[in-house]
């Protein structure tokens, strides 16, 4: 979010440009920590629950056929790489744990997280910023409704629901895309190709994924709907432009910190 | 354009990822189904190196079991290895047991000659032929570097 | 006296360099309909945004009952609130959801009624608002006025005691223009609710206002009655009856109904070059069982006829102008009573033939008085002295009224 620039004396460039910037930073990280904590709280009042389920279809089950698409491809892809790739190391029977590892552990919560921020984060900034400037959240305020509960803390809880489940269905459709590569298309033992998988993935891989999917969760939703709440507060465009640069801001932002906090999520589990 | 409500579709997502969930856990995860049905057998190895919590114990390559715990003696300067084995298992005291590597570059595990004995090991007992494994790199390093006999002779350089 | 309910003391609302209001001070009372008045952009939607608490002053207090709101803790300032439903001017409607849902909402969300509770308040909102037979539709597929009255159905669907209204009359044709405000009005008589509202519908507003605020360059240079606002001496208030008259003069024909709200000076400067005035003031009896028993149209309708056959029988002899909502009143210069007389003497006759609107003339038969509604007209006629305030007369013609013709409408049903 940009900052009007406060005026200063020259001669303090760049330190001030960094200061005020870093200011900002923390402002606003300490701005998204209060809203994702009040937000948090909501979820568990009353009459949440329709809207959650109304949530979880807009964000998970809709999001569910292209979450399978890309996770039956990226499975394949995997499949010829590193089928060419270990057939150099005489390894081809590993290629089962290699595919069924690299997406739970990897590939299958990062990319989910990437494909439903693509579709639902970009529409929950989007919704809830139009909603901000057609003066629909102050209607909210004058009913003593609380934006906050009624419009964020539904996406929140939907999305913690929905990401390890997606997560899910590209982990085990991915492993069949890369049977399909990898068997059907190459060659290799199907038996050996599902014993490699049972055998090397591991409890701690698992829960590993569907932690990154949860945190992945928590960040993608608070950072699109916060972005759609403040959109009025940018000062760079107003109306419908602020609402489309929210937008951007929110799913770049969004991607940007699921590959972040994989590796801090990574490091700190292995 | 509904022709299932939104709810019934929700419903349909939830619990299709549930069942997905629970698959990936159990089946790829090899979460303990041994549980209570399985005993406990100690053996101790002067090295463990490579073997890890949660290998699997094998009796003629079939899973039997799996490595649940380590401790140390350093009294006997040896390690305690706990593994669980499946009941109905039998193991006889003159069972070896030895650390192997799966394939060349594979996971550890536990493999167990059950033996043939009038002795079958009750729970809390002790293998006491123990094999540690093989360090590859040992092996290499002392073929490389001339420790290992060559027809029958030692090979070390110019001489010879 | 009423008891005050709201009260600025030197608010000041600046956003950036740009002072919106400035050191405003006023005072609502409680059980008033209060109209703020004042050029487009002046800051008049600001200052009802303070009082829901969407804004808060740069400087200032703002006092409810006596109690400074921004000191209220979090209990008492959401009891507060409570108490106060807000209508936008861009109405603000929840545009994905259906009509039935935006005015449902403030019920499913702050309180606990059932499914079925829910349903009867909000379709008899939406009957009374005339927009039950869109209940289905999205805001998007609406046209500016439904969409305004949907806006009004969902404050008021919560029954609150203080209403704010920004500008609800804008965009409504003259007759729903009516039906609102003689509802603003309704409510405040039935059930002493207090009605905020910012409104241009001058002099319309006025009918039903106690008090009136005027915000000009960010100050209020006028709280006070009607009465009041006419004795004052403001540019702004020239300004808007030149505007007026101004308007006229280009575009309308000097004879018309609506003109400025009573009889104000400038209609006796017309008076003054002629010797003789006569004023007339006819008035149509009852105006609040009426509209309740036949509703808001149709009393409309009832007035309009009186309109139109107060024009066409004199509008080429004299002025005809609007007093109140149930009252006109027609200045004859330099005609004689006489002449005026026998005038309105015609004018009696063909009303008793021709009936008014739906009302036939009553004839003296029997009437079922349950299932049937009664009106009366009365007419007064007094001839002004020189240089006398023409209110003055019309006050007279008024005390002099007596009943011309009665009718009854048969069809109307309760």
């Amino acid at each position: 979010m940009t900052r009007t620039k406060t005026s200063g004396e020259k001669q303090l460039w760049p330190f001030e440009t960094v200061g005020t910037k870093v200011n900002g930073w923390v402002d606003d990280l300490g701005a998204v920590g209060i809203f994702l904590l009040r937000a948090f709280i909501m979820v568990f009042r009353a009459k949440q629950l329709p809207s959650i389920v109304q949530q979880v279809y807009y964000i998970g089950a809709r999001s569910a056929p292209v979450v399978m698409l890309v996770g039956l491809f990226t499975g394949m892809v995997l499949g010829l790489q590193l089928y060419y790739t270990l057939v150099k190391f005489g390894s081809t029977g590993a290629l089962g744990s290699a595919i069924a590892l690299s997406l739970i552990r990897e590939l299958g919560p990062v990319l989910t997280a990437i494909m439903i921020t693509a579709r639902a984060g970009s529409s929950m900034t989007t919704e809830i910023g139009i909603q901000r400037i057609s003066e629909q959240i102050d209607a909210l305020y004058t009913m003593r409704i609380d934006s906050l509960r009624y419009l964020v803390s539904p996406r929140i809880a939907a999305s913690i629901i929905s990401f390890p489940l997606l997560t899910a269905f590209f982990d085990i459709i991915g492993i069949l895309g890369g049977y399909l590569t990898g068997v059907v298309l190459l060659g290799l033992d199907a038996g050996s190709y599902f014993y490699r998988v049972e055998t090397s993935v591991e409890i701690d891989d698992i829960t590993g994924g569907f932690v990154k999917a949860v945190v992945f969760a928590i960040i993608v939703s608070t950072i699109c709907c916060f972005q759609g709440y403040f959109t009025h507060m940018r000062t760079d465009a107003h109306g419908a432009k602020s609402v489309g640069l929210s937008t951007t801001s929110a799913v770049v932002l969004s991607c940007v910190l699921i590959l972040i906090s994989d590796y801090v999520v990574t490091s700190l589990l292995l | 354009m509904k022709k299932y409500s939104h709810e019934t579709v929700v419903g349909a997502f939830v619990v299709i990822g549930l069942v997905a969930i629970a698959y990936m856990t159990v089946k790829l995860g090899n979460v303990s189904l041994l549980g209570d049905d399985s005993y406990s057998l100690y053996a101790e190895f002067s090295s463990v190196s490579g073997l890890r919590v949660g290998n699997p114990v094998e009796i003629f390559g079939m899973e039997v079991g799996k490595v649940e715990g380590f401790r140390m003696d350093q009294e006997k300067q040896q390690v305690v290895v706990d593994l669980k084995i499946k009941t109905g298992i039998d193991i006889y005291d003159d069972a070896i047991a030895s650390v192997k590597t799966a394939g060349l570059i594979g996971d550890k595990y536990v493999s167990i000659d059950p033996g043939g004995s009038d002795e079958l090991l009750k729970p809390g007992d002790f293998i006491l032929d123990t094999q540690s494994p093989i360090d590859l790199g040992d092996l290499i390093g002392k073929y490389a570097f001339g420790d290992i006999k060559k027809d029958g002779g030692e090979t070390k350089g110019e001489e010879e | 006296m009423e008891d005050e309910l709201i009260e600025f003391k030197n608010v000041t609302k600046r956003f950036g360099k740009r002072t919106v209001l400035d050191n405003v001070g006023l005072r609502i009372f409680d059980g008033d309909v209060t109209t703020i008045i004042g050029k487009s952009g002046t800051g008049k939607s600001v200052l009802l945004k303070h009082i829901i608490g969407l804004l808060a002053p740069t400087e200032g207090t703002i006092l409810f009952r006596g109690k400074p709101v921004y000191e209220m803790d979090r209990k008492e300032f959401d009891a507060y609130r409570s108490q106060f439903s807000y209508c936008f001017q861009n109405n603000a409607l929840f545009d994905s959801l259906t009509v039935f849902g935006n005015i449902a909402l403030p019920l499913q969300q702050t309180t606990r009624m059932g499914k079925k509770e829910i349903e009867t308040r909000v379709v008899q909102k939406m009957e009374q608002l005339e927009v039950a037979d869109v209940s289905d539709k999205y805001p998007s597929q609406l046209s500016g006025g439904m969409q305004k009255r949907v806006a009004l159905a969902r404050a008021l669907v919560t029954d609150p005691k203080i209403v704010l209204f920004d500008e609800p009359t804008t965009g409504q044709d003259p007759i729903r223009k009516n039906a609102i405000l003689s509802m603003i009005a309704h409510n405040q008589k039935r059930f002493g609710f207090t009605t905020i509202m910012i409104s241009h519908d001058i002099p319309d507003v006025f009918y039903i206002s106690n008090r009136i605020l005027i915000l000009y360059d960010g100050k209020i240079i006028f709280q006070g009655t009607y009465r009041e606002l006419e004795r004052l001496q403001h540019p702004m208030v020239d300004e808007y009856i030149s505007s007026l008259k101004g308007f006229e003069k280009e575009f309308l024909t000097p004879v018309s109904d609506g003109e400025a709200f009573g009889l104000s000076g400038k209609d006796v400067k017309i008076a003054e070059k002629k010797d003789t005035v006569i004023v007339a003031v006819l008035t149509l009896d009852e105006l609040d069982a009426l509209t309740e028993k036949l509703g808001q149209k149709r009393t409309d309708e009832i007035l309009q006829s009186l309109g139109e056959y107060l024009n066409r029988h004199f509008g080429d002899v004299g002025i005809s102008n609007r007093m109140a909502k149930n009252r006109f009143a027609v200045i004859f210069n330099h005609m004689d009573a006489k002449r005026v007389e026998s005038m309105v003497e015609a004018f009696t006759r063909e009303l008793r033939e021709q009936g008014l609107g739906e009302a036939h003339p009553d004839t003296g038969g029997l009437i079922d008085s349950g299932k049937t509604v009664s009106l009366a007209v009365r007419v007064g006629l007094a001839e002004a002295s020189p240089k006398e305030n023409i209110q003055v007369t019309a006050d007279k013609a008024r005390s002099r009224e007596k009943v011309i013709a009665r009718f009854f409408c048969a069809r109307c049903e309760t």
